[in-house]
């Protein structure tokens, strides 16, 4: 099991507190490695519920949730409303590095909305969507995250993940860990 | 030859492609529209037991969810050979018009909408919901995503979650609602019919005031006389969620209805070299090749083709807009494409009038909402129309309802023919000899598969970090004279 740095608690026992984080795996389970968004994101929520209960001071203003979605664009962006801060880990085809790479990013340097999931082409780019929600005065996340992870097989129906994207399972949930401790330590 | 390629087609879901070759002269010679396909589905769903389906089928698609979950849960039924009570059917109808009502509402303003509010020629970063709320006020922009909140929520309600429901089973559903959710939903549908009053308008003010917009809409760019096929009730009524498919000539000559269970004698699939996707036409017209005509076997399935295949609205305000439509259109039934967006507005009235009218059915309470199945499993179609055309699911299965052959015909796969034709119509009348290829030229092309509402292997994308449309101009030998580029 990953050793997390920081303190970091589970959503056990959340009470009346909204999370201020959440945690998204993109993607579709029965993909392939397009799946791979899910699992990472089902792991992380494991080593944080196998983590110590953090004080209760940390617990209120780092509660994290996690969650697993086939959105895009407004749905996505819908999703993300009541939240402070946003994590998403997807599936990346650049094509510029070897499968298995990870790649941590903000959403806004991302070239184009019109891609991927966070962009369902059926609706608009996420981008465009939280355009579009602010305009309309939801609360929407100050700081959103994307872990992308190099992938290759996306067009096999199949719940497995090839070995080159297992293998980067736990460098995926560490970034994320990683990036949830600095935004405590800006907290 | 000179080859144009537009790869890959922004606000389309899949990664579709299309490649325009021009010949010697610089005219369009042919086009071809490819769209990566998904592998293995049916291979995934063999050993799987049939009851698993309206769970797994919602995960094909990130766009239509809802659709594969109804289709199979009826698919299900019919291999189960159970049929669900009528409050099980009348809820399961109540969400898929929910569903409807939100699908609809962000294509006509997240999609097709933003060519004609904006207009084909605004810039690419304005040609989008943004620019439509920029444009038509931010009322709007607020009425869309209560809209679509509604949608879901009536989803979530029926179906026990937003977007993927998991309650249908075979012989119905695992819960029911109760009054105070059935007052909900009837609220919602009340104002789902403003909505689409107001979107209506909208488009009669925007569209149908600028001469420019109908020219663009009657002319002969956008039109094909092909087959329309659609879902219709007992009454030849439109019908989203259950009935027969009726198949109507480009002249209008209802040529029959069929069962979903018949399918297989009326629709075949045609094989061409290029693509892996296949073709469906009608077995009794025969395939022809890509072309118009009562004896072509091509067929489309959409908002449009619905309202051609059936008689009438079986909503009294839809039924104004029916007729309002064939009327401003020239009479039944319509061929222009670009019409498609129109009839989609009056398909989102009669679902806010559908919502009403099932959630005050006395019924709709009602606890008995499944049927035990006790009959072997053997073998099922489900159909329904989804917003992009009709769906057919078919399982096999052995008598311990474990699924021995799967086959799936998705609603764009219906209209893959009439998209590919309608692109090279769109492409041969737009880039002629000499032409200097221009952003809202190619958006006039992208307009022509737009009105499909097209989704191809919807919820397979990654993160590419961008998705730009590039479009390479060759000269005769080959190499490249000019790129053009947008992100």
């Amino acid at each position: 099991m990953t050793e997390y740095p920081g303190e970091w608690s589970s959503l056990v026992q959340a009470g009346s507190i909204h999370p201020q984080v959440l945690v998204i795996g993109l993607g579709n389970p029965i993909l392939g490695d397009d799946g791979l968004g899910w699992r990472i994101a089902e792991q992380f929520r494991t080593g944080l519920q196998e983590r110590q209960p953090a004080s209760q001071e940390n617990l209120a203003r780092t509660l994290v949730e996690v969650d697993c979605l086939s959105l895009g664009g407004l749905s996505l962006m819908e999703r993300l409303i009541g939240y402070q801060r946003a994590i998403i880990i997807d599936a990346a085809t650049t094509q510029e590095n070897p499968p298995g790479t990870v790649t941590c990013l903000p959403l806004q340097d991302l070239t184009s909305g019109e891609a991927g999931h966070t962009g369902s082409a059926h609706d608009t780019s996420l981008q465009t969507a939280i355009e579009v929600g602010r305009l309309m005065g939801a609360s929407l996340p100050k700081d959103i995250m994307l872990v992308l992870v190099e992938a290759e097989t996306l067009f096999d129906f199949s719940e497995a993940l090839t070995p080159p994207i297992e293998a980067a399972i736990p460098e995926a949930e560490h970034a994320v860990m990683q990036i949830l401790d600095s935004w405590i330590d800006r907290t | 030859m000179q080859r144009i390629s537009i790869d890959p087609i922004t606000r389309l879901e899949g990664h579709g492609k299309i490649e325009i070759f021009l010949n010697e002269e610089g005219d369009v010679a042919n086009t071809y529209f490819q769209i990566p396909e998904l592998r293995g589905f049916e291979r995934f769903c063999v050993g799987r037991p049939v009851e698993e389906m309206p769970l797994l089928t919602n995960r094909i698609c990130g766009v239509c969810p809802e659709a594969h979950h109804m289709a199979a849960a009826k698919a299900a039924d019919a291999v189960y050979h159970v049929d669900p009570p009528p409050t099980a059917k009348k809820l399961r109808e109540l969400l898929y018009s929910g569903f409807y009502f939100t699908d609809h509402t962000t294509h006509f303003y997240a999609l097709g909408g933003p060519d004609f509010v904006m207009g084909p020629d605004a810039p690419v970063a304005e040609r989008n919901i943004l620019g439509v709320i920029h444009k038509v006020g931010l009322e709007i922009g607020g009425k869309v995503i209560q809209a679509r909140k509604y949608g879901h929520h009536i989803v979530e309600i029926i179906g026990g979650r937003k977007v993927h429901p998991c309650t249908s089973i075979p012989g119905g559903l695992t819960k029911g609602i109760n009054e105070e959710q059935r007052q909900e939903i009837e609220q919602i549908g009340r104002w789902g019919i403003d909505f689409a009053q107001f979107s209506l308008q909208l488009f009669s003010d925007i569209v149908l005031g600028n001469q420019g917009y109908l020219d663009l809409i009657l002319g002969d760019i956008y039109t094909h006389k092909t087959y329309s096929i659609g879902l219709v009730d007992e009454n030849n009524k439109v019908n989203f969620y259950d009935g027969k498919v009726s198949v109507v000539a480009p002249d209008g000559e209802r040529i029959g209805k069929y069962a979903p269970s018949e399918y297989t004698d009326w629709i075949a699939e045609h094989v061409e070299p290029w693509t892996y996707l296949k073709f469906p036409y009608l077995k009794k017209v025969g395939w022809k090749g890509f072309v118009d005509g009562k004896d072509s076997g091509v067929y489309f399935a959409t908002p449009l083709s619905r309202l051609n295949a059936a008689d009438s609205m079986a909503a009294p305000l839809a039924q104004e807009q029916y007729e309002k439509f064939y009327a401003t259109l020239g009479g039944k039934p319509v061929h222009q494409r670009l019409a498609i967006h129109w009839a989609r507005l009056i398909e989102l009235l009669y679902a806010a009038e559908r919502i009403v009218e099932l959630a005050s059915d006395p019924e709709i309470t009602s606890d008995n909402f499944h049927t035990v199945p006790t009959e072997k499993p053997t073998e099922g179609v489900g159909i329904v129309e989804a917003p992009r055309g009709t769906l057919t699911h078919h399982y096999k299965t052995d008598e311990r309802g474990i699924l021995t052959e799967v086959n799936l015909i998705v609603g764009t796969t219906n209209n893959y023919a009439p998209i590919s034709m309608s692109i090279k119509k769109a492409a041969q009348s737009f880039i002629t000899k000499g032409s200097v290829v221009t952003e809202g030229m190619l958006n006039r092309i992208e307009m022509a598969f737009r009105a499909y509402d097209p989704c191809f292997g919807c919820a397979t994308h990654s993160l590419p970090g961008q998705m730009p449309l590039i479009v390479t101009i060759h000269d005769a030998n080959g190499n490249p004279i000019e790129i053009l580029q947008r992100y």
